[in-house]
């Protein structure tokens, strides 16, 4: 967990995992059915 | 949830909302309109390649006029190099909208414009790319040879080049501390006018890497200099494209009220941070727009058979818009720390102010 935060290379894989984990669960859930 | 039509797609109203607000917390940092990422993002959520191009050209317009106010108070404006450059970018902005028409009456403005977008951020990322890992080279060895190290630093030669063209009229810009032919900053306005008619956007995206690279300005000071160009560029491309038919304004205004907030915050962050972070912000915005737009043109070039395709694009645009606006933030918190002599990653002391 270390090495996401001290690197910067790390840092920037983690909070694209995080967003595009979160974009997803949005997406899924709340707006693909309403866009089709 | 709030939804409503746009040329036969529904559209979530949080969706529009998010990427403005997304998109003006960026443009507002990196001094883009943001509107490289708006015109594919609304091609990957369903929008025709021609209602993206105008719907986009309109809300930049808006939020470039925010941004621009806070830019002056900071003191980024070269107003010699701004008004100098508005001609030139009226002009292109014609021409760029006259281009993305024709693609529309012939019925191919979506693949046409990702594909563009595509071709022209991926440029742009390998150039930029290439000049922040030699500025950030050369602010590691001013640190280890013990020199002071400034808001700004310029690494690259080719604005000498550039500013010793003698044809007249020449121009002194006091602020930025350049003299230079007036003709190269027009030239400069109408080649980034083309691109913000046809792609419906601000242009900044080019204009700032023209700005510090082609004029030689100051990062800081290209960014609040482009800005100016881009109200321009953007009322007069959404005066077009509204002519034209291009426009959706109920999307507009949702996206609007998303980027006013967002652009206050955005350029308030500037503040907190050196030059190289806004190359690695504008590098990564680049990349990571491509690519969702690579993904949705994968997509539709092969006829809309790769179903997934679709579905990722959509997830990676939506996670890159939040990506983005995470790392501007967390920058500023580790400005903040940093300032109070708290502990910070190794590698945020170079990009970020100390006092």
């Amino acid at each position: 967990m270390k090495w996401f935060i001290n690197n910067m290379f790390g840092y920037w894989i983690l909070l694209l995992a995080i967003s595009c984990g979160f974009s997803a669960i949005v997406y899924q859930y709340f707006l693909r059915d309403l866009m089709k | 949830m709030f939804d409503f039509t746009v040329a036969g797609h529904v559209v979530p109203v949080l969706l529009l909302v998010l990427t403005g607000f997304t998109v003006g917390i960026v443009g507002g940092f990196i001094g883009v309109g943001g509107g490289y990422m708006v015109t594919p993002a609304l091609i990957v959520f369903g929008f025709p390649g021609y209602m993206a191009s105008g719907t986009d050209a309109c809300h930049i317009a808006g939020k470039a006029v925010i941004s621009s106010i806070r830019h002056r108070q900071l003191g980024n404006i070269d107003w010699t190099i701004a008004l100098s450059m508005v001609g030139g970018t009226m002009l292109g902005v014609e021409l760029g909208v006259r281009l993305l028409n024709y693609t529309k009456a012939i019925g191919l403005s979506g693949v046409v414009l990702l594909a563009a977008s595509v071709c022209v951020m991926l440029g742009l990322f390998i150039y930029t790319q290439l000049e922040t890992q030699k500025s950030h080279k050369k602010l590691e060895e001013d640190r280890k040879a013990g020199k002071e190290i400034g808001r700004e630093m310029k690494v690259s030669k080719v604005p000498l080049y550039f500013q010793r063209i003698p044809i007249m009229p020449i121009i002194k810009a006091k602020k930025a501390r350049l003299v230079i032919s007036m003709w190269v900053i027009v030239i400069v306005g109408v080649a980034t006018g083309i691109l913000a008619g046809f792609l419906g956007v601000g242009g900044g995206f080019i204009r700032v890497p023209a700005l510090v690279y082609v004029v030689g300005t100051t990062s800081h000071l290209a960014v609040g200099t482009d800005l100016v160009e881009i109200v321009v560029s953007g009322g007069y491309g959404a005066l077009r494209q509204s002519m034209s038919g291009n426009v959706d304004f109920m999307a507009v205004f949702f996206m609007i009220i998303g980027a006013m907030i967002g652009a206050q915050f955005g350029s308030l962050a500037t503040s907190f941070v050196r030059g190289p972070a806004i190359r690695y912000i504008l590098s990564y915005s680049l990349v990571l727009a491509t690519t969702g737009a690579a993904m949705r043109l994968v997509y539709v070039l092969t006829g809309g058979t790769i179903e997934w395709l679709a579905f990722v694009a959509v997830v990676f645009t939506l996670g890159e818009m939040i990506f983005l606006c995470l790392f501007i933030v967390s920058l500023v918190w580790f400005s903040l720390r940093h300032q109070h002599g708290k502990t910070v990653p190794e590698w945020v002391p170079p990009l970020v102010v100390s006092t």
